[in-house]
């Protein structure tokens, strides 16, 4: 079995809540994650990633390369900094993985952020195990990104199964109105 | 290209390099180490003994803003406001310290608090028992379901709750 060697990544975490926010920051140092930089809000966090992109050293980190992010803040929550980074312009990765800490399971909810490009989700109450599913997650089962007219983020279907009703994804690599960027 | 509707993106995975390596290694023979994860658990349960001083200072704060409640009701609606988003705050965590009945008591407490809700007398009454609630599980260090403590504390709560909802 091999170890996955956390000591180069860069982890943001995005919670008001001081508690579980030292929880998260430490179980991440613990665990081996080089480095961990934590921010009150999806605000903070958005200044944060733009110096990270104008001036790394001032910032303290080379690259932002998972967010957690709780989705509950003010005034700017997870959903909308998750459609900041995906979605403006002044994004500077916008595929970057993005994992929402949420004690919400209402489908709705969990649609709406499905919808706005989230990676992964991690229900509260927060553990360690949950928290090294979900890196592991990111890190080893990547999706492709899907781009359409209305939605930019993570492909929504995870794996190729069949489903019941209409088959709506018709198009395939080889069709003209689709394009594949690899790279 | 003008018909271009769907653009997939097929990236090199440069996590999967910073950790694991450029090596093909299936997914199945890599994790985490196993001291780092017992470490973290660990330090995670340390962090538990932390946890009532954190709930007591929420509680706190949501008496102050019941408080409010009753001395500026032309306000509620913002008073409200915050104490949905304690409540919510304070609901996710309780059970993995041991605490259910804070998670138990803080998810009702967040669910008659939401902007539906209603703000009335009643409502401000029954977020106090709530309160109340939560300031006996924590200073009586009450842990799991509380047994029959537990039980006397929902039992005194739904009957806070029946009481003011009848009004």
């Amino acid at each position: 079995m091999a170890n996955i060697d956390l000591s180069r990544l860069s982890v943001m975490v995005v919670e008001d809540s001081q508690f579980i926010r030292s929880l998260i920051v430490n179980s991440l140092r613990v665990l081996g994650v080089g480095t961990v930089k934590s921010v009150d809000d999806g605000g903070q966090a958005i200044e944060v990633l733009k110096l990270v992109k104008e001036n790394p050293m001032k910032a303290g980190m080379m690259s932002v390369d998972i967010i957690i992010s709780d989705w509950e803040m003010s005034p700017v929550n997870g959903v909308m900094l998750l459609r900041w980074i995906r979605r403006h312009k002044e994004s500077p990765d916008r595929f970057v993985p993005f994992i929402m800490l949420t004690g919400y399971s209402e489908p709705k909810r969990v649609q709406e952020a499905r919808d706005m490009g989230v990676n992964e989700f991690m229900s509260k109450p927060f553990t360690v195990n949950a928290l090294a599913d979900k890196i592991f997650s990111v890190i080893n089962y990547p999706r492709q990104f899907v781009h359409t007219s209305s939605y930019f983020g993570p492909d929504r279907r995870r794996q190729s199964i069949p489903i019941d009703g209409e088959e709506r994804r018709i198009l395939t690599d080889e069709s003209p109105q689709v394009e594949v960027i690899r790279g | 290209m003008a018909n271009v509707s769907v653009r997939y993106y097929r990236r090199k995975n440069s996590l999967r390099e910073k950790t694991v390596g450029l090596g093909k290694i299936s997914n199945d023979d890599i994790g985490f180490d196993e001291d780092a994860m017992a470490a973290a658990i660990a330090a995670l349960d340390e962090m538990a003994e932390d946890y009532p001083d954190w709930v007591a200072g929420l509680i706190d704060k949501l008496s102050e803003q019941h408080r409010r409640c009753v001395d500026s009701p032309e306000q509620r609606k913002s008073y409200f406001e915050i104490i949905n988003s304690i409540a919510h705050d304070m609901r996710g965590q309780g059970g993995t310290f041991g605490y259910q009945l804070i998670s138990d008591f803080a998810d009702a407490l967040y669910f008659f608090t939401h902007a539906q809700a209603g703000m009335s007398d009643n409502h401000v009454e029954i977020i106090k028992a709530h309160v109340d609630a939560m300031r006996v599980v924590i200073k009586n260090r009450i842990n799991g379901d509380g047994g029959e403590v537990g039980k006397e504390l929902q039992n005194g709560l739904e009957a806070a709750i029946k009481k003011y909802s009848k009004k």
